[in-house]
């Protein structure tokens, strides 16, 4: 009788399939992401922003589900084992963890959880572990390459940089290199420097500070300003851009973007690309080709946008010789040695 | 107080002990209720948010590991403040001595290796809460000395104490300053400490994950030693009425300065074998971001409990509760933590002003304004 | 009266000595001297004054409360307030002409300052609270809800920028310094006047005295003491508000969590060092500034290896010697901190 042996088939050809399906779905099954900050929050318009924007992007190019990624602010640097727990617990794949504080927890949180992959940002790694990728940057050039074009373009002889702590090793190579490169420029050169004063989980988040500092710098005569220290280098931003004669140049991301304010004044960025990173490093850990140890991000200048006139040629043409120069090793900052 | 008729006491006594309990019961009842309300109002969903709260205080082991761990520095920062007010005093400089004891504890728990931890733990803990006694008698000298207000005096040797600590762990800076001297050289850029040795560290009554110390345990005979201190000895006696009046307390004899004094050292020492605690149970080490809010904390839970040492326990579960649901509660429902503190705001208004709930609640006037804690309500050097 | 023109004799010299040792390192060959630009130089004057205005405001605020016998500890909660309202009002008007926005977010800053101050009365007067825990409940509550409240991705697009006084501006050295400066600034100068006029030699300051002094016998002169009060601590908190907004709509231009940063009690000191009165808080706000300026200045200079801590200790210290009367006795009002009983006996 033809009944049976249709159903028979059919049985036979729609279980097949939902094999199959079942197969693929769990072969291609979204990875859940998990970020946990440095003390400070996710949209702080600069570093753990960059990273949370890295893995939205890592979200959309991978085809992740809202409930896949998600974060945790850091509100103590107490709590950083207790909310990298947090993910561990919910199983989560792949965590990110932002900033050179969260080293330590991440390293440990690595070491007993090796099925897990981890994405330190901004952490070194001293020894390697194949499930903890340290992102990090070679600040120095970004800022020799804004050190450059300060020295550039500055008419009173005399630049600046508003600095967050140098506690942290990115923060001091973005000004190493600065000062660095404005001297290769013109030896006679005037910076001025300043970190800010206070502890780690303040110096990020005083744009008061910023600003006041700034200010302090164009009343010693500086024309040019560096602002490299999340919020607090914004406020500095902020308040060059309130002056008139004054150039300011950002930070971390291209913060033509991130600090519309500033527009008045922002030539350039020193960026260090960490969201692409970030990124990236999530579609190696989807695909399986990730890899522990230490890794490089991009780091460069930004577009002039608004400026892209008022910066000379031959110095546009000399910062492109010398970004060549830095990325053949050719040109050292002398930062690290 | 006339006792022509037995029964009148008793009934009194009652609708005391009532107020005692109902009034902060109320309060935290009616901040979650206001805090729903202002979640509701700007979009979040207080249901989602409670429930990841409370599965976050309570939900698992873990959980309620957190939440013993979170109490500990509540307890001693709330008897801190408590015993201040009870001589009328405002220990608003719990943060600053918590931090002095955390530093002192560790200065000596980095040091002198090998010593048997029977000697080298004690002597750790003696020397956190020496640091904060300091700390906390400087500006009850002040006080007595110059009628400088302990409130202002408090706030600033907070600061003071925060920069001190961040000295202390100074990685040396890039125009050449030299180190902190506690710096752990071997930390590359990172202000801190080195870990203290095995042998000055709170051992692990349940070790990781729950990291459940015996500080706990520390932090409960202190509430006990407190309780007897104020309520059962001459000078808790001298304290206690120096708050409710110092006039009399003068007339009948006490020395009003030596008590200001001796108290707001006890408050500092209690607020210091917090950070002490919290340090050599915990983290072992001492990094500048300690501190923050232990302050504030201290003030709300010392007040829900009534500034009594066995309110101010309870007072301190639910606090260490809230606090330790926050992470949670924004992992399930996206609500930031500051809603905590608006809460906690609320639930110090609540408790600091009976008359509030009583109108809310419709409740008949006790006329025991005595509740609402009276603070020696002038500058002072007048 | 005596103690108080002391105070403001002892200011005024001080504020000439600095205007005279400023243009001397700007035009002699004294300014060579690195330690000399730190002290006196034109960017040194420039923090103190930065520095100065929210301090300034915060002290007017506590003087309006306290004369009137409110103890307000609460300025710092409501200057975070106010700071934040401003923030929320310039980012949602950004798309108006940048003078509207910021002149329509100072005044949301002193609406919301106001009524952190309504809120403070109502504890301490109709529910009798404890004026302190009162004001703390203000700190943490602002602290809380502004964090809470607090959307990172919303940004102000601009602040107020410095206007200079035709003229006036061009004095050499000291010119620029004193008028050629951005609006709340200068309103805050002006108020210190105003409010001193107020307080001194009008109707509503003499009552407010005699609320702050001896409420029984001003309620038998027929003066409503409560509504004084009210009325008085609701002022405090508009100023106290547009300390707040001077912060985040000319200082900074953002809000930053935590802004005021303790500036709402290092104010409280500016107002008891300057025994409560205008003139006295504007010179002790300028002592306070300048330390915080000294900071700034030897950091920026790198002349000392004396670790940073310690020089950022400078403020804190001053402010303790200060309120500690080692530079004098201090007379708050008698009447301060007790709620007034309009039935029965105080």
């Amino acid at each position: 009788m033809p009944k049976p042996r249709i159903s028979w088939l059919s049985v036979l050809w729609l279980s097949s399939v939902m094999l199959l399906l079942a197969f693929t779905t769990l072969s291609a099954a979204p990875i859940k992401v998990g970020l946990v900050t440095d003390v400070g929050r996710v949209n702080d318009r600069s570093f753990n922003q960059s990273a949370w924007e890295g893995v939205e992007l890592a979200k959309s190019n991978l085809g992740l589900g809202d409930r896949d990624i998600k974060y945790i602010e850091t509100q103590d640097a107490k709590d950083y084992a207790d909310n990298l727990a947090q993910f561990i617990e919910a199983e989560y794949q792949v965590i990110v963890t932002v900033g050179f504080a969260l080293g330590d927890a991440t390293v440990k949180a690595a070491k007993e959880n090796p099925d897990t992959l981890f994405i330190g940002v901004d952490q070194y790694q001293g020894e390697a572990l194949p499930n903890l990728a340290g992102l990090i940057f070679h600040e120095d050039q970004s800022g020799f390459l804004a050190g450059v074009l300060a020295a550039g373009m500055t008419k009173s002889g005399t630049i600046a940089a508003v600095l967050g702590t140098d506690l942290i090793p990115p923060v001091v190579a973005f000004n190493e290199g600065y000062i660095a490169g404005a001297k290769s420029v013109n030896p006679k050169i005037n910076v001025i420097s300043t970190y800010h004063p206070g502890e780690i989980s303040q110096a990020f988040v005083d744009p008061e500070w910023g600003a006041a500092t700034a200010k302090q710098a164009m009343d010693q005569g500086a024309d040019v300003i560096f602002g490299a220290g999340g919020l607090t280098g914004n406020g500095a931003l902020q308040e060059v851009a309130s002056q008139k004669g004054v150039y300011c140049i950002g930070v971390d991301a291209d913060q033509w973007f991130t600090v519309p304010a500033a527009h008045p004044c922002l030539i350039s960025s020193a960026m260090k690309l960490i969201t692409p990173a970030v990124a990236d490093l999530i579609g190696q850990a989807q695909s399986g080709t990730f890899k522990g140890g230490n890794v490089f991000g991009a780091a460069g200048l930004a577009p002039f946008h608004d400026f892209d006139s008022a910066i000379p040629q031959p110095l546009k043409d000399m910062l492109i010789s010398v970004k060549a120069g830095l990325d053949s090793g050719i040109i050292k900052t002398g930062y690290g040695n | 107080m006339a006792q022509a008729n037995s029964k009148e006491p008793k009934n009194s006594q009652k609708r005391l002990f009532l107020g005692v309990l109902l009034i902060p019961f109320l309060a935290l009842l009616t901040a979650l209720i206001v805090g729903a309300v202002v979640m509701l109002a700007f979009g979040d969903d207080p249901i989602l948010a409670y429930q990841g709260l409370f599965q976050g205080a309570f939900g698992s082991g873990r959980a309620w590991s957190v939440t013993i761990r979170k109490m500990i520095p509540f307890i001693l920062t709330g008897l801190s403040v408590a015993v201040a007010f009870k001589a009328g005093l405002f220990n608003i400089g719990a943060s600053g001595q918590f931090v002095m004891g955390s530093v002192c504890s560790v200065a000596i728990g980095i040091h002198f290796e090998g010593l048997p931890m029977i000697i080298h733990l004690p002597l750790s803990i003696l020397s956190g809460m020496l640091g904060g006694m300091i700390w906390g008698a400087i500006p009850g000298l002040l006080k007595v000395t110059t009628g400088a207000h302990e409130v202002i005096v408090t706030i600033m040797m907070n600061y003071l104490a925060s920069l001190f600590a961040g000295w202390t762990v100074y990685a040396g800076g890039t125009q050449g300053q030299t180190p902190g001297p506690l710096w752990d050289r071997t930390a590359r850029a990172i202000s801190e400490t080195p870990d203290v040795f095995e042998s000055a560290q709170i051992p692990w009554l349940f070790g990781p994950p729950y990291r459940v110390h015996y500080g706990v345990f520390l932090a409960l005979i202190f509430v006990v030693l407190v309780w007897w201190l104020i309520y059962k000895t001459t000078i808790g006696f001298e304290i206690r009425t120096v708050g409710q009046n110092p006039k009399a307390a003068r007339y009948a004899g006490i020395r009003v300065e030596k008590t200001v004094v001796l108290t707001m050292g006890l408050a500092g020492a209690l607020a210091g074998l917090a950070g002490t605690i919290e340090t050599l149970g915990l983290n072992h080490k001492f990094a500048p971001e300690f501190g923050g809010q232990v302050g504030f904390d201290g003030i709300t839970v010392a007040l829900l409990g009534q500034t009594h040492p066995f309110g101010v326990v309870i007072a301190s579960f639910l606090f260490g509760a809230l606090d330790a649901g926050a992470a949670k509660m924004q992992f399930e429902s996206g609500v930031a933590a500051d809603i905590i503190q608006v809460i906690q705001a609320l639930v110090l208004a609540f408790v600091a002003a009976p008359l509030i709930i009583k109108a809310l609640f419709r409740l008949r006037s006790s006329g025991d304004e005595e509740h609402a804690t009276k603070l020696n309500t002038s500058w002072g050097g007048s | 009266m005596n103690f108080w023109s002391r105070t403001a004799r002892i200011s005024v010299c001080l504020t000439l000595i600095m205007m005279v040792m400023a243009i001397l390192v700007e035009i002699t060959p004294l300014g060579e001297n690195p330690w000399m630009r730190v002290f006196f130089g034109v960017s040194a004057l420039n923090l103190t004054l930065r520095a100065a205005i929210p301090l300034v405001l915060g002290a007017l605020s506590g003087i309006l409360c306290e004369r009137s016998g409110i103890i307000n500890i609460g300025i710092e909660g409501m200057m975070l307030a106010g700071a934040f309202a401003g923030f929320v009002a310039k980012s949602s008007t950004n798309d108006w002409p940048l003078y509207a926005s910021l002149l329509y977010s100072v005044l949301v800053a002193l609406g919301v300052g106001g009524l952190m101050g309504l809120l403070h009365g109502l504890f301490s007067i109709r529910f009798r609270m404890d004026q302190i825990i009162s004001g703390t409940v203000i700190i943490i509550l602002a602290a809380g809800l502004s964090s809470y409240l607090y959307d990172r991705d919303a940004i102000s697009a601009g602040k107020f920028t410095p206007i200079p006084i035709p003229l006036l501006s061009e004095i050499p050295v000291i010119g620029p310094v004193l008028f050629d400066n951005a609006p709340i600034t200068y309103l805050a100068l002006i108020l210190v006047f105003v409010v001193h006029f107020a307080i001194f030699h009008t109707r509503w300051g003499l009552r407010t005295r005699a609320v702050g002094e001896h409420p029984r016998a001003a309620d038998t002169e027929g003066i409503n003491v409560n509504r004084q009060r009210y009325v008085n601590t609701m002022m405090g908190g508009m100023l106290a508000g547009l300390a707040g907004g001077f912060l985040v709509l000319e200082a900074v231009g953002q809000f930053q969590e935590g802004m005021t940063a303790g500036r709402g009690f290092i104010s409280l000191a500016a107002m008891i060092f300057g025994n409560w009165t205008p003139f006295g808080a504007l010179g002790a706000a300028t002592l306070f500034g300048y330390t915080q300026a000294l900071q700034n200045e030897f950091l920026l200079a790198g002349v000392t290896t004396i670790p940073r801590q310690f020089v950022s200790m400078l403020p804190y210290i001053v402010t303790i010697v200060a309120v500690s009367g080692l530079v004098g006795r201090v007379r708050p009002p008698a009447a301060i901190g007790k709620p007034y009983d309009t039935e029965g006996s105080k």
